[in-house]
C-alpha cells in the first residue's frame, strides 16, 4: 500500500473509465442498430436523419409493412386540436407512430406507439396517452397530456409542414415544432423547447435550413422517423 | 499530502511546515520529469480524443436524475466537496492551521477523500468526452474543456509524484494545489453554471 496506493488510485480510475466507455459503446451500438431499422422499439435512438414526410396526401396510411421493399416514406398528419388550444403532429411509418402535442407555451408531450390496421395507440412520459385512427388522409382521436384531454382531427401534410425535433445534449434541450398549413393557407408553426425538463416557448424554426436557436446557440432540427424512435 | 508517500503520519505531521519531506538538494526536481511527461500526455490525449471523437449525444446515464446534466452537476459538486476536505486536511497535515495538531487519521482522511473525489469525477469526464466532446463554442465551455484536460493531467502528476522518492518538498503542495484549483474551476464552469441557470434540481 505504501508506494502503490496512488498507482492503485489511478488504476481504479482507469478501470472505471474503461467500464463506462464499454457501456457507452454498447449503448451507442444499440441505438445505431435501432436507427438502421432494427425492430427494437425500446432501445434509445440517435437523432433521426431521414427526410421529412414526403407522402402524397392521397396515400392511405400504410397498414402493412412491406417485407422487402425499400422503407415506406413516413406520413405526417398535423394541425390544431379541436378548440385550437394546442397543435398536434403524428408521423406514421409502417406500423410505428410518433406524435407530438404542444401549445407553443408550456404544454407538450412526445408520444410513441403503434399504428396497426389504422389504429393509433401511443404513450408518452407523464401518463401521456393518444388513441385514435387514421384513414383517408385524416388522423382523428384524443390525446391526454399534462392532465388535459384534447380531441383532434387533422389532415395529412406535405413538407415543409410536418413534425420537427431538435435535440442538444450539451444544453440538455429537446424542442418540437408542429408545422402545418392553417385555414388561411399559411404555413404556421407552433413549438415548445424543453430545456432540462422545463418546457418553454421555442424560438422559431427557420424552415429553409431547419435551424433554430437555444440560448443563443444555433441548433439543427430534423424530421422524426418513427422507425428510429425518439 | 506527504502521507501517500508512505511516511508514518504520526511522525511526519508535527514537522515544521518548511520541510515536510526531506529532499536532496539537487536533482530532486528532475525526478518530476517523468510524472510531468505522463500527466501532460494524459491531458493532451483527453483533449485530442474530445476534439476528434464525434460526439454521440448519447451515453449511459445515472438513474435517479432528471438528465445527464443534472447528474453531472451533482457528481461534480460531490467531487468538489471532497476537494475542500482535501485542502483542509492537507493544511492540517502541513501544520498550516494554527492550534490544530494533525491527528493520526488525517493522512487516511486525505487519501480517501481524494480517491472519492477522483472516482466521482471520472464518470463525469467520460460522459463529457463521449457525449459532448471538447467544445469551444463559448468561453465557459472552452475554459471547462481546458480545465477538464488539465485536471486529469495534474491529478496523474500528483499520483505519480506521490510514489517517487526524493522530490523537493514543494512539489506535492504545488501539484495538489493545481489539482484543487482545476477541480474548483471545473465546478464553477459546470455545476455552478447549471444551478444558477436552471435552479438547484436533481
Amino acid at each position: 500500500m505504501k508506494h502503490k496506493g496512488p498507482i492503485l488510485t489511478l488504476a481504479a480510475g482507469l478501470v472505471l473509465a474503461a467500464v463506462l466507455m464499454v457501456l457507452n459503446l454498447r449503448a451507442t451500438d444499440a441505438s445505431q442498430r435501432n436507427a438502421a431499422g432494427d425492430q427494437q422499439p425500446d432501445a434509445p435512438a440517435a437523432t433521426a436523419t431521414a427526410q421529412p414526410g414526403q407522402a402524397e396526401p392521397t396515400n392511405a396510411p400504410p397498414t402493412k409493412a412491406p417485407p422487402t421493399a425499400a422503407a415506406a416514406a413516413p406520413v405526417t398528419y398535423a394541425g390544431r386540436v379541436k378548440g385550437g388550444a394546442a397543435t398536434i403532429a403524428i408521423v406514421v411509418k409502417e406500423a410505428k407512430a410518433v406524435a407530438y402535442l404542444c401549445d407553443g407555451n408550456r404544454t407538450e408531450a412526445w408520444l410513441q406507439g403503434t399504428a396497426r390496421n389504422g389504429e393509433l395507440i401511443l404513450t408518452g412520459s407523464g401518463n401521456a396517452r393518444l388513441t385514435g385512427s387514421v384513414a383517408k388522409g385524416v388522423a382523428a382521436g384524443s390525446v391526454t397530456a399534462s392532465g388535459r384531454r384534447f380531441t383532434f382531427s387533422v389532415k395529412v401534410v406535405k413538407p415543409p409542414s410536418g413534425l420537427y425535433r431538435a435535440t442538444n445534449q450539451a444544453l440538455d434541450a429537446v424542442g418540437g415544432w408542429v408545422v402545418f398549413e392553417n385555414d388561411n393557407g399559411q404555413v404556421e408553426q407552433v413549438g415548445v423547447m424543453n430545456i432540462e425538463g422545463d418546457p418553454q416557448p421555442a424560438d422559431p424554426l427557420d424552415l429553409n435550413n431547419s435551424t433554430t436557436t437555444v440560448d443563443g446557440t444555433t441548433i439543427t432540427a430534423g424530421p422524426v422517423d418513427p422507425s428510429a424512435g425518439l | 499530502m506527504s502521507y501517500e508517500f508512505g511516511t508514518d503520519p504520526a511522525t511526519l505531521a508535527p514537522q515544521p511546515p518548511a520541510a515536510p519531506v526531506a529532499a536532496p538538494p539537487s536533482g530532486g526536481a528532475a525526478k518530476l520529469l517523468v510524472p510531468l511527461a505522463i500527466g501532460g500526455a494524459v491531458a493532451v490525449a483527453l483533449g485530442v480524443y474530445g476534439r476528434l471523437h464525434e460526439p454521440t449525444n448519447i451515453a449511459v446515464n445515472i438513474a435517479g436524475f432528471s438528465g445527464p446534466l443534472a447528474a453531472k452537476a451533482w457528481l461534480t459538486t460531490g467531487a468538489a466537496t471532497f476537494a475542500v476536505v482535501q485542502l483542509v486536511s492537507a493544511l492540517v497535515m502541513y501544520g498550516k492551521v494554527p492550534g490544530i495538531a494533525a491527528p493520526s487519521w488525517i493522512g487516511a482522511l486525505h487519501r480517501w477523500s481524494g480517491r472519492i473525489a477522483f472516482l466521482l469525477a471520472v464518470p463525469v469526464a467520460i460522459h463529457c468526452l463521449y457525449a459532448v466532446g471538447f467544445q469551444i463554442y463559448e468561453p465557459r465551455v472552452l475554459v471547462h474543456s481546458l480545465l477538464g484536460c488539465f485536471f486529469f493531467g495534474a491529478f496523474t502528476v500528483k499520483m505519480l509524484s506521490l510514489s517517487r522518492k526524493g522530490l523537493p518538498g514543494w512539489v506535492l503542495p504545488v501539484v495538489g494545489g493545481l489539482v484543487f484549483t482545476g477541480l474548483v474551476g471545473l465546478w464553477v464552469t459546470s455545476s455552478l453554471w447549471f444551478f444558477t441557470t436552471f435552479g438547484i434540481k436533481f
